[in-house]
């Protein structure tokens, strides 16, 4: 929601789905069928376009549009005003750090520091391998962790700079 | 010290219905459901002194009445699982170890409030408890105590949806929670009206948080007196307290409310780590102004935080030793706050920036004691904000000058 803070990512791409991917559009479509019994459900319809995608694409949002008769504009809106949803293509495991206060004192900074060498990337991005998105984030109320940070919804911590080889290789072959 | 909300953590499945009925669970519902009208419920809950556990500490039996006054229907509660005030994690304990009784809560006052739908609204980030409290919410409705004629009683029915967030801290602030369970961006509304009249979808609702709710059920049982006996002097029932930053012992516990910042930080932390020294302390969050050690037995209760120029907040009490900066600690408060604002009022939207500016200015050495008078007048025209984030976001900053203000002057005159 910040409007230039410097660890922002650039202004996303609005790239056109890849042609390989949309049949999927077919299954998001499916998959909006219950909510248009649900007024209001809109984070749970991009929830369910991010699951497929990874990342909610523009095709997506007029999809959404269309299935719950909301403007595509409030649609937009919605998706720009949360921080879980991407308008960028994400890796597998989204990882999220908590750089507030008591990770921050318990040694936030290092941990991020240390998962941007061994990815070799710098947080909001992805690492070449593509199987990591790193990112920063307020906190994650697990501050009885800290420092803490999320493997896409699993909670880990306190996370150690240290601990960060094994914590990658686990997620690799599927511990996470 | 008789626990109120925490008392079944230690339970094995202590989140499972099986559970939650071994150690009484439900029968403060049925018993309201038997012996008691609405009225008789919010007049029980008003005589507890039960307080809105969400920061705001209003009045929670009249909140639910005024929801049942109004004509309006149909009415809701709404469970306030937002939670991230930074420090702060007591609902996660709840929902993750006992999302049954804030169920049970919910229930209650959808009864006291007359109110036959319900939304379970819970933070994007919070995985585990997503999982817990929909396997709760499904055994609740196949044990009858949600959905049509709970326990039998065919006049009463509440529907509950599930929902959760997707990343905004400011959507925890009761009107921005409302557009979100619309399906629209989380900004605040205006207020009045209050949501117990125009609340979501425009009608009538009763917004709570966990803490609040769960302790609906012990108060049903144990009834008013003794709830208000858990507390110290005035202040009413327990709280959950819990601890980060340089403390030893980072853990939650439930404490009389109006304990002393001393026993909580020294007896149940265990204090600073070892070789160190106290240097200060949040009593509520990121937006809470900090103290001192020398204010280690004011009472964390509302009416003496606001005394000390502080605010009570959630209970995440914060603390720093003397290898802490307190300018760096202001630094921080401020970040968060510049990207939580919603961007909606210009007073915020432009006032948090600038606290950051200003704390990064000092950081680097170049901050001049005029930076400290602006920072007093950047606070008073955030007075001006549309909503609460932008009326606590520069207290923290403005705290911490106030109490720490030496540090600030030893940067400005480049003594560090
Ligand atoms: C910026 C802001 C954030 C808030 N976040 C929360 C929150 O995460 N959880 C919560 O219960 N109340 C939060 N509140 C308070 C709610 O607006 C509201 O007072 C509360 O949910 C009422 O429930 P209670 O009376 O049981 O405390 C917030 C308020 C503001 C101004
Ligand atoms: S005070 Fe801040 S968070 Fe509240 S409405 Fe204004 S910009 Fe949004
Ligand atoms: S401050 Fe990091 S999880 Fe709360």
């Amino acid at each position: 929601m910040a409007i230039h803070h410097t660890e922002l990512e650039t202004p996303p791409g609005r790239e056109p789905l890849p042609e390989s991917e949309r049949p999927k559009l077919e299954t998001l479509r499916e998959r909006l069928q219950p909510l248009k019994e649900l007024p209001g459900s809109s984070i749970e319809a991009l929830y369910a376009a991010q699951e497929l995608f990874s990342y909610v694409p523009p095709e997506a949002m007029t999809l959404i549009a269309e299935e719950l008769k909301i403007p595509e504009s409030q649609v937009f809106g919605v998706v720009t005003f949360y921080t879980m949803f991407s308008l960028e293509p994400q890796a597998p495991n989204v990882l999220r750090v908590c750089r507030d206060l008591s990770c921050h004192l318990a040694g936030a900074p290092k941990l991020i520091g240390a998962l941007e060498d061994a990815l070799g990337v710098r947080h909001g991005h992805t690492s070449p391998d593509g199987q990591f998105t790193l990112k920063v984030v307020s906190c994650l109320g697990l501050c009885d962790m800290q420092p803490a940070l999320l493997v896409n919804l699993d909670q880990h911590g306190p996370v150690m700079p240290d601990d960060v080889p094994d914590l990658l290789d686990g997620i690799r072959n599927g511990a996470g | 010290m008789e626990l109120v909300v925490t008392r079944n953590f230690g339970r094995p499945e202590s989140w499972t219905l099986a559970s939650y009925r071994e150690a009484g669970g439900y029968e403060a519902l049925e018993r309201v459901l038997k012996e008691m009208t609405p009225e008789e419920v919010t007049d029980l809950i008003k005589a507890s002194d039960l307080t809105g556990r969400g920061g705001a500490f209003f009045p929670t039996g009249l909140k639910w009445e005024f929801v049942r006054k109004d004509p309006k229907t149909p009415r809701y509660v709404v469970v306030n699982a937002d939670e991230s005030e930074p420090g702060t994690y007591v609902n996660r304990l709840s929902l993750e170890l006992d999302p049954h009784m804030t169920i049970e809560g919910m229930i209650i006052a959808a009864y006291a409030s007359n109110a036959e739908r319900g939304y379970f609204y819970i933070r994007g980030e919070y995985g585990l408890s997503h999982e817990r409290v929909k396997a709760a919410m499904r055994e609740a409705y196949e044990a009858g105590y949600l959905g049509q004629g709970i326990c039998g009683r065919d006049d009463f029915n509440l529907e509950v949806e599930f929902r959760r967030g997707a990343g905004a801290y400011i959507v925890g602030e009761e009107t921005a929670l409302f557009n979100s369970l619309e399906g629209k961006r989380g900004n605040p509304r205006f207020k009045p009206p209050f949501p117990t009249n125009f609340g979501v979808w425009g009608l009538p609702t009763a917004i709570n948080n966990v803490e609040t709710l769960a302790a609906a059920p012990a108060i049903v049982m144990n009834g008013a007196e003794w709830f208000k006996d858990l507390g110290i002097g005035d202040a009413a029932g327990t709280k959950m307290y819990c601890l980060s930053g340089n403390v030893v012992n980072p853990v939650c516990v439930e404490l009389p409310l109006g304990v002393s910042a001393r026993e909580v930080i020294m007896e149940h932390g265990g204090g600073v780590p070892e070789g160190r020294t106290l240097k200060g302390f949040k009593p509520g969050g990121a937006s809470s102004a900090p103290l001192t050690p020398a204010e280690l037995d004011a009472a964390l209760e509302p009416k003496s935080m606001a005394d000390l120029g502080t605010i009570m907040g959630t209970g995440g009490v914060v603390v720093f030793d003397d290898t802490t900066c307190m300018v760096d600690v202001a630094y921080r408060d401020a970040l968060f706050f510049e990207d939580e604002s919603c961007g909606f009022c210009i007073p915020c939207r432009e006032g948090t920036p600038n606290l950051v500016q200003i704390c990064e200015r000092i950081l680097h050495g170049q901050g001049t004691m005029d930076d400290l008078d602006l920072l007093e007048e950047l606070g008073a025209s955030m007075m001006a904000s549309f909503c609460g984030l932008g009326h606590f976001a520069h207290q923290p900053v403005r705290g911490a000058v106030s109490r720490f203000r030496d540090e600030f002057e030893a940067y400005i005159h480049g003594r560090r």
